[in-house]
């Protein structure tokens, strides 16, 4: 069996927000007057002012495994990440571990701006926790790395942005550490370094034996690179175990998805007196068994009405689909029909290959001769476009607030 | 069950008073002194005089006391010559309140360092004081060339054996220094209020140190209470180390010792106990 390097236990992690000042010490007062050794107040009191960042976690990493770490914003995994790296204490619970953990991007840490480049390499080196004769080992080798070599004798406070980087990413990626954390969202530097970084991590992943902590949004990187998988959810593990299954059972509880609703059985349909909605659905056309959408897959937006207006007159309806910050990607608008009092159908098509990875919101409109709108029906849906990746491409998220897979080619003109 | 000894460490929410990894401790030794070497480069960067900045501070200070103590206000000076007289009492004390600055604001001033990575948190006042010793050291010769000075000019300088004490009452007032600003950083880390009295306290205690006056300006019935301060008998050895004669306040001397070593040990406990604790009320 091969051998544990990092063991938690019921790690729980207790956070006070809000400001320090008199009332909080008035707090810490009372407290300690109604008994200091009570331990911490019982999870039950979670309040504005209070907040379990964690609870219960327990998990464990073997060496030469790769763990993903999976979860939405605020569900605990910085926090997680800290309490590993022993920059904070759980508030019950113990962890233990063996050898030196490091995050890769996390970088830089310590860096002096009125120190020069080597200076700061052997600065930022031992602050990470390596020895003298092994960054002695290496120094070249970052040097070269880092591609700062001219200026490794000039304060660092004197480096454009992209070189400071550079070399700091240079110190973090020879750090060489027992179990590395992969946090994907802390992405440094220009886009050329970017992908230098990428490689490397890559390089690094792909080294037999290495044990590897992976953070990501992005289940296809996870699937591609974790042999098992935590997913965190509001401070609590809600499945763990190999990969596979896990994204699988992870994906099923859709995260915040709305593919739609039938308003035919709820009391009251959304509506007023001239429309009422009776249906809105949004069927993806699946091209996997775990029933993802990812950038390929093609939508069909379905959606059904009640038409009461007694005038003759002409009606469109709009669909609008926003993405997660709020902007409108794009909207399409039906032509102008006469229709009569009744049910009315409507369908339309997002195809495949058009979004970017991202989460959406879906918006209906309807209005009357082009000018009076005559009802609007805000996020009625919403949906989560995965990113797909073959193997070969790189782990960044593709630029861009539209994906399309337009033709682009090269040609090799005859000399 | 595998055993807990197969562990490189271990953490959890409750963390024991009493247990110090002092091999870990050393283990971070070149971060140790890369620090020291980061505070001494950062400190004279971009100046042109550097290091022989060092010797100017006290110069100076020794300078504005001899002004507005001594001519303005006539404090004695137990007949020593004033230049030698007041260095020594300026050196120990710009020391002792250089290092508990920075001691006392560890974790304000480092944890940009802190919230990213672990290493024993001990080592940044460790290194903190170390520059500041490495200071002291310059200012040592600065006093020795003074005495020279003197000696050349036929003023009655002797120096005695007492001066081979100095490194030993250096290392005491590092230790009192470390000790009373690790109490001071655990302290102030959740509330600052104690943070802002601390610097009026400090300026009030370098009057109850014999830095501007000599003790034998201190009446008797205060002079127990006088001599109780560790600065005193530092002071004093260290001021008597040029004089013909050399009364060493041996009992008080080694009060200081006992004192110094219960104050660095709270301190030292303390701060173990909390460094990480801290990190979320900073």
């Amino acid at each position: 069996m091969a051998k544990k390097l990092l063991e938690a236990k019921d790690i729980s992690k207790y956070y006070r927000l809000g400001v320090l000042g008199s009332r909080s010490f008035k707090e810490d007062l009372r407290d300690w007057w109604a008994g200091k050794n009570k331990k911490y107040r019982e999870p039950e009191s979670e309040s504005p002012q209070h907040i379990w960042a964690l609870q219960n976690i327990s998990f464990d990493v073997s060496q030469g495994e790769v763990l993903g770490l999976i979860g939405k914003n605020g569900a605990g995994k910085s926090t997680l990440l800290k309490i590993i790296s022993r920059i904070t204490l759980p508030t019950t619970g113990r962890i233990s571990g063996n050898g030196r953990i490091a995050s890769l991007l996390e970088v830089g840490t310590g860096f002096h701006g009125e120190l020069t480049g080597r200076e700061n390499i052997y600065l930022n080196g031992h602050i990470m926790g390596m020895k003298k004769k092994e960054i002695e080992r290496k120094f070249d080798e970052i040097v070269e790395f880092s591609g700062v070599s001219r200026f490794l004798d000039t304060p660092v406070k004197r480096y454009s942005s992209g070189m400071y980087v550079r070399l700091a990413f240079a110190v973090a990626a020879h750090l060489d550490p027992e179990i590395l954390i992969i946090d994907e969202v802390l992405a440094v530097g220009d886009a050329e370094f970017q992908m230098k970084c990428l490689d490397k991590i890559k390089s690094i992943s792909r080294e037999d034996g290495k044990t590897i902590l992976f953070v990501s949004h992005n289940i296809q990187t996870i699937r591609n690179t974790c042999n098992r998988a935590l997913v965190l959810d509001k401070g609590r593990i809600i499945a763990s175990g190999d990969s596979e299954s896990v994204l699988a059972g992870y994906l099923h509880k859709s995260r915040g998805q709305f593919l739609g609703t039938d308003y035919t059985r709820q009391t009251v349909m959304p509506g007023n007196d001239m429309i009422r909605m009776r249906k809105v659905e949004l069927i993806p056309g699946y091209l996997n068994d775990y029933r993802i959408i990812d950038i390929r897959t093609e939508l069909r937006i379905e959606f059904e009405f009640e038409y009461d207006v007694e005038e003759p007159g002409q009606i469109l309806a709009q669909l609008q689909v926003y993405n997660d910050a709020g902007e409108l990607i794009f909207e399409l608008s039906s032509q102008n029909y006469h229709l009569r009092r009744g049910i009315v159908r409507g369908e339309s098509m997002i195809p495949g290959n058009f979004l970017n990875d991202g989460i959406y919101y879906v918006s209906i409109a309807f209005v009357r001769n082009s000018a009076v709108r005559l009802f609007y029906l805000e996020s009625c849906l919403s949906f989560h476009v995965e990113d797909y990746k073959n193997s070969g491409d790189g782990y960044g998220k593709w630029a861009g607030v539209v994906r399309p897979a337009f033709p682009i080619s090269l040609r090799q003109e005859p000399e | 069950m595998e055993k807990k000894a197969d562990w490189q460490w271990e953490i959890s929410a409750h963390r024991p008073w009493f247990r110090f990894n002092l091999r870990e401790l050393f283990q971070y030794k070149d971060l140790l002194f890369r620090f020291v070497r980061r505070d001494i480069i950062a400190s004279y960067q971009q100046t042109i005089l550097g290091p022989v900045w060092v010797f100017l501070q006290p110069l100076f200070t020794t300078f504005v006391y001899f002004v507005i103590f001594h001519r303005v206000a006539k404090i004695s000076t137990d007949g020593i010559p004033p230049l030698l007289f007041y260095l020594p009492g300026i050196i120990i004390w710009s020391y002792y309140a250089d290092c508990i600055t920075t001691t006392m604001n560890t974790f304000q001033y480092n944890a940009y360092i802190f919230n990213k990575v672990y290493f024993p948190r001990l080592i940044v006042p460790l290194s903190s004081v170390l520059f500041h010793s490495f200071r002291i050291s310059i200012q040592l010769l600065l006093f020795l060339m003074v005495c020279l000075f003197y000696f050349i000019k036929g003023t009655s300088v002797y120096l005695n054996v007492q001066i081979l004490l100095i490194p030993f009452l250096i290392l005491l007032t590092a230790c009192f220094a470390l000790g009373c600003g690790l109490i001071i950083s655990v302290l102030t880390a959740k509330y600052r209020d104690l943070d802002n009295i601390m610097q009026f306290l400090l300026r009030l205690f370098m009057f109850a140190a014999p830095v501007v006056y000599p003790a034998s300006l201190i009446p008797q019935k205060y002079a127990l209470f006088f001599w109780l301060n560790p600065l005193t008998p530092i002071i004093e050895i260290f001021r008597s180390s040029i004089l013909k004669t050399h009364p060493l306040p041996l009992g008080y001397l080694l009060l200081s010792v006992v004192s110094t070593g219960i104050i660095l040990m709270t301190g030292v406990i303390l701060f173990n106990k909390r460094e990480i604790q801290i990190m979320d009320v900073i």
